[in-house]
């Protein structure tokens, strides 16, 4: 195995407040990774700072050996590394299929020389990364709803769409922020094999997540974070056992 | 006769400020006001550049809108780093920062403005072959528009409208966008500038202050942001009810501040109770969306 992303001595503070201190981190090639802890552990934050949305105050972050850290979020995007969001992010005034169409890996909508002067390789273009979304809406199960637009379904059905639009970017590090949130029943089964086939075909993943269970059914190796440090790395049951972290975890905002 | 020309001169140079400056705002969600002072550049430049270098008129009009282009440099990089309302203070500081040094060159014309610029065309139809001309300058412009919008691209830019972050996140480059879309809308606005200067051969300073702003504001938030037709239906509205005004025969102090009072109630009225505008679908407002009071309901209901 090899690490796709290496976080090494990652600081970052927002004023008094510790969100990241000293993270040492590796996502492997295949390899799912749970990222536990209480609320304001600095689970989000963390994939704030590897996917750019805030820049780390020290450390450095690598992507596939290139360092990554000062670079802008597109950037690092387009190079592999793809995420979602704990409350969906949905553009709201666009229908599913065009949600996923915006995350293809060279979306060449970007740039109005080449619609106008490569008008042919667009069709082409147009053709595959819509075959493509509408396959991936099929395996998460909502090809179904591809024309309607995405803010109008439930919460659950939104997480999903975020997955599928994570994964057109053929992304070499998924950074998924609470999948599961709303989602029950077949539904779930679906993200679980989604997931765990995407980590076979190489990608690492990482998943941070409330639901304890779903952590254990998926991942190969849990982390635990607490006020911005990694407590603790293990498998969930090694994690379970040390009543020292589970005091932490229910009961860590009010250490008696 | 003469009079309706004129008018109508008004309209098809609104139409092309409006509609640009619904591309910026509208479509982009960008919230710049500054959008006047390209219509000014425009004006300036051209018109400076046909009275001092004696170049043909027709060549400075492009030359204007050329400039007014590339100084909308002057507020797409500062939108990279701020947006929303910041966005909107920052704009109105590099508006009333460019008009305040043309109120205070000579070259200029100061405060008095800028008088004997050449005009387009001459001749006894001098008015109707303008109109012509701006009807498809006017038709040219939201053709444009609706081109850019539709497509790859337009799906870029309702991303990026829609939630910047997560655009960035899935790769985008929100940056060029941004200023392909201040360099167009400028630019467009800068060649009504130059178009109006060489029709009536006079421009002022206080044409493209704050007022402008809000009269074009007023005009894409009556017909309707992120439409096609909308700033369309709100240029024609707007040039002709203030024309409208004059023959109720008012005085002049009652004139003057009723057209501000107008507009302003206008976009507070349409934001609160139609914030898609005459010509917007069930859903709408495209960038004013923030700051319309059904998206705050929506916002306060999505959140319980």
């Amino acid at each position: 195995m090899s690490a796709i992303v290496r976080v090494e001595n990652l600081h970052k503070s927002f004023g008094g407040i510790v969100v990241a201190d000293d993270v040492n981190l590796s996502f492997e090639t295949g390899e799912i990774v749970g990222l536990i802890g209480p609320n304001g552990a600095g689970k989000t934050s963390l994939f704030n700072l590897i996917s750019g949305v805030i820049p780390p105050d020290a450390g450095s972050i690598f992507l596939e050996d290139h360092r990554v850290d000062q670079l802008p979020m597109h950037h690092r995007a387009r190079i592999g590394l793809a995420r979602t969001w704990q409350n969906t992010r949905m553009f709201h005034s666009m229908s599913v299929i065009d949600n996923l169409l915006i995350a293809t890996r060279r979306y060449p909508g970007e740039s109005l020389a080449r619609i106008l002067f490569r008008r042919r390789a667009l069709d082409a273009f147009r053709q595959e990364a819509t075959e493509k979304a509408v396959a991936l809406l099929e395996r998460v199960g909502l090809a179904d709803k591809m024309h309607e637009m995405a803010i109008e379904l439930s919460y659950g059905q939104q997480k999903r769409i975020g997955l599928a639009r994570t994964l057109m970017s053929d992304a070499a590090c998924l950074l998924l922020d609470e999948p599961m949130a709303g989602v029950e029943g077949q539904a779930y089964e679906t993200i679980i094999r989604v997931i765990r086939e995407e980590a076979q075909a190489g990608r690492a993943v990482c998943v941070v997540e409330h639901n304890i269970s779903f952590i254990r059914d998926i991942s190969d190796r849990t982390v635990f974070m607490f006020n911005g440090c990694v407590l603790a790395s293990g498998s969930v049951e090694e994690l379970t056992r040390d009543s020292q972290l589970t005091d932490l975890y229910f009961g860590g905002e009010h250490p008696q | 006769m003469e009079y309706i020309l004129t008018v109508m001169v008004l309209i098809g140079i609104n139409v092309v400020l409006a509609t640009s400056f619904n591309l910026i705002l509208g479509y982009g969600g960008l919230m710049s006001v500054a959008h006047p002072i390209f219509y000014a550049i425009g004006a300036y430049c051209s018109g400076l550049l046909a009275i001092h270098l004696q170049i043909p008129v027709p060549l400075s009009i492009l030359i204007g809108a050329g400039i007014a282009m590339v100084l909308s440099f002057g507020v797409s990089l500062p939108s990279l780093r701020v947006s929303g309302d910041y966005l909107v203070i920052a704009s109105i500081g590099f508006q009333l920062g460019i008009l305040h040094v043309i109120n205070n060159l000579d070259f200029t014309g100061a405060a008095g403005g800028l008088t004997n610029i050449p005009v387009l065309n001459e001749g006894p139809s001098r008015s109707l072959v303008f109109v012509l001309l701006i009807a498809v300058v006017a038709a040219c412009a939201v053709l444009l528009v609706a081109w850019i919008v539709e497509g790859d691209y337009g799906r870029a830019i309702t991303a990026m409208r829609n939630d910047e972050e997560a655009f960035s996140a899935l790769g985008r480059n929100a940056m060029n966008i941004k200023i392909v879309l201040f360099a167009i809308g400028s630019g467009m606005a800068g060649l009504a500038g130059a178009l109006y200067a060489h029709y009536f051969a006079y421009v002022t300073p206080e044409q493209f202050g704050i007022f402008t702003s809000a009269a074009l504001l007023t005009m894409v938030v009556v017909g309707g942001a992120a439409t096609t037709w909308g700033p369309l239906v709100g240029a024609v509205l707007l040039t002709t009810l203030p024309q409208a005004i004059t023959f109720l025969g008012l005085p002049v102090s009652i004139m003057a501040p009723l057209q501000g009072v107008i507009y302003t109630t206008l976009v507070i009225f349409f934001l609160f109770a139609r914030p898609q505008g005459l010509t917007g679908g069930s859903r709408g407002g495209g960038g004013l969306e923030a700051w319309s009071a059904s998206a705050a309901f929506r916002a306060r209901r999505d959140a319980e």
